[in-house]
């Protein structure tokens, strides 16, 4: 399912007020309106199979750009079509080809146990019996949750509800998948088993995934490609890698000395490299060149009792594009 | 057709499934309508004591007793408030969402949760209705004519008080917080559709002005068709009036949405 998004702007109208009893008293009497532009001149084209992440901080407008491409908003300006589907005009053949699930919503019934939900969404999207049966047993083996099925809603832990919701967002088999912070709030483990189902489900079905997270993990076991987003303007599309190393180029190297290494070997180099060195061992962050310089030269002074190339954390790199995107970009 | 019976039928099932999770709540729903049954009973009987009458404009108090009876059920039957609430809360924060992105239609899927949180009700007020020509023998249902008229008449009563429910669902997508004005509508509704008291005790000014509204059709139409106080001559000219104000109920919330959906911000998520 390919996405063509062409110059989609999107403004929301509200009122401002004052905090205090005498701004609600104002704000009763004179309301004063005023305009955010969430996004503007957005372009976008996804092919089919593609898995994007969109990245952005809190009101960069993501989860705006997600709500236009389902039609849960209608644009102030320009088009988007999803196989040639409008999205605010929402046929039920387009509807019936997409899914959303939003972290912090859900479509599940609170009060009965999820398998009937599943059962009124056979209903909804006209799932024929056999092909309903083999999809729910499929998703439900690979996400393990067997033995949940028939518990209340409420009852289950959060990543229990969120792999339900996500079995109910996939038993119709949609083309197009928009995930909205999937991981939200769950377990270093939870969150690690749903971003494998997710690539596992995209290889095997070729579905189309559009991945808005604030765990750069997520976006970095899933995503080649990110489009970043910031106060409603595209500034970046592309390969995730790239951008981590346009932002911040080094890598980490660790090399520990069996033995006290020369001192004035060690300063030598000091002053073409910059490193540290505590009880043998040398750590440095630098970009790939010089790193693999330096390494050369370490291994010049002595083997290693062990050595490493780590790649940064991309949570702190992300965090350091996102104090001031224009100046990477 | 089909699909849409199947699709939507399904609905129904789940409400009620969810309905028959939580038994306490059945029960004291059920308990509460016959409670005030009783209490509208002992109000009236006072007052025929106190009055020394035997009529009251026109109605003896078995006469009135069983009109209010049945009006007071059928004003619970067509009470749509509840689900209304959900659906206002819906669009102001978010939950109109989950309906937006699937194949589903926010009205039908609504009203059909209506119908099956309400159908269960309905069985049990139906036992009543059926005893009713035992505890109030000669008041009502005297023909079969009547017991199907009453039906077809209830099912205009809940359609038609559904899509007036509706059109202040879909005023929210302007004013956001509009429950105040459906608990208002609820409670002025409740008087003036003659659901406590019959129409007829009204004075002639208002009956005059409430020919022109749908109120009539809410709780007086079916329940004078039961007692045989509506002519038979007289029904399908009012059928064919009830029939075009849910027409142009249903006409005016399909426009409200149709320009409130796009002002829809899709908060809170």
């Amino acid at each position: 399912m390919s996405i063509h998004i062409q110059n989609i702007s999107k403004s929301f109208t509200s009122f401002k007020r004052e905090a205090g009893l005498k701004g609600a008293f104002q704000s009763f009497i004179n309301r004063k309106y005023e305009t955010f532009h969430a996004l503007q001149n957005i372009n976008l084209d996804v092919d089919s199979g593609e898995i994007v992440g969109i990245l952005g901080e809190n009101g960069a407008g993501k989860t705006t750009l997600i709500k236009l491409m389902v039609g849960l908003l209608y644009p102030t300006d320009g088009s988007i079509h999803i196989d040639g589907y409008t999205p605010w005009k929402r046929k039920n053949e387009f509807l019936k080809q997409i899914s959303v699930v939003m972290g912090q919503k859900n479509q599940l019934w609170w009060d009965i146990p999820a398998s009937e939900s599943f059962l009124l969404n056979q209903k909804i999207y006209e799932i024929p019996q056999a092909e309903y049966k083999k999809t729910l047993e499929e998703l439900v083996q690979l996400l393990n949750v067997e033995d949940k099925l028939n518990v209340q809603v409420r009852r289950l832990s959060l990543g229990e509800r969120m792999k339900m919701e996500i079995i109910a967002a996939l038993l119709h088999k949609p083309k197009f998948i928009l995930l909205d912070e999937p991981t939200i709030g769950l377990d270093v483990i939870s969150q690690s088993k749903i971003r494998e189902f997710i690539k596992f489900y995209n290889e095997e079905h070729n579905s189309t995934f559009l991945l808005t997270s604030h765990y750069m993990n997520d976006i970095q076991a899933l995503c080649d490609r990110v489009f970043v987003i910031h106060k409603g303007h595209g500034l970046y599309d592309g390969n995730f890698n790239a951008l981590v190393n346009k932002i911040k180029p080094q890598k980490k190297l660790i090399f520990e000395f069996p033995h006290a290494p020369a001192e004035d070997m060690i300063v030598s180099l000091q002053q073409e490299f910059e490193f540290n060195l505590i009880r043998n061992v040398v750590t440095a962050e630098l970009p790939d060149k010089q790193l693999t310089k330096l390494l050369g030269s370490l291994f010049k002074l002595d083997d290693p009792v062990t050595f490493s190339v780590e790649e940064l954390p991309v949570e702190d790199t992300m965090r350091t594009f996102f104090s001031n995107p224009e100046k990477f970009l | 057709m089909f699909k849409f019976l199947k699709k939507y039928s399904a609905v129904i099932k789940m409400t009620w499934i969810q309905t028959l999770e939580y038994r306490a709540n059945l029960y004291v729903g059920l308990f509460s309508i016959l409670s005030g049954i009783f209490i509208e009973y002992l109000i009236w009987k006072q007052i025929f004591v106190a009055r020394g009458t035997e009529l009251i404009r026109g109605f003896t108090l078995n006469e009135l007793v069983a009109f209010i009876f049945l009006s007071m059920i059928v004003g619970q039957l067509k009470s749509s408030w509840v689900t209304s609430i959900e659906m206002i809360d819906a669009i102001r924060s978010g939950g109109l969402n989950k309906y937006l992105i699937r194949p589903i239609s926010f009205y039908t899927y609504h009203l059909m949760m209506f119908i099956g949180q309400n159908s269960l009700f309905y069985m049990a007020y139906f036992t009543l209705i059926a005893a009713f020509p035992f505890i109030f023998p000669g008041l009502a249902f005297t023909t079969n004519f009547q017991v199907f008229g009453f039906l077809a008449a209830l099912f205009l009563a809940v359609y038609l008080s559904y899509n007036m429910y509706y059109i202040m669902v879909c005023i929210s997508f302007w004013f956001h917080e509009v429950r105040a004005l459906v608990i208002a509508y609820n409670i002025a509704n409740i008087i003036l559709s003659g659901q406590i008291i019959p129409l007829r005790f009204f004075p002639e000014m208002y009956l005059k002005i409430i020919t022109f509204t749908p109120l009539p059709f809410l709780v007086d139409f079916p329940v004078s068709i039961a007692t045989g106080q509506l002519p038979t001559d007289m029904w399908a000219s009012k059928f064919f009036l009830g029939f075009c104000w849910c027409l142009i109920t249903w006409g005016i919330g399909k426009t409200l949405y149709y320009f409130g959906i796009k002002q829809y911000g899709g908060y809170g998520a």
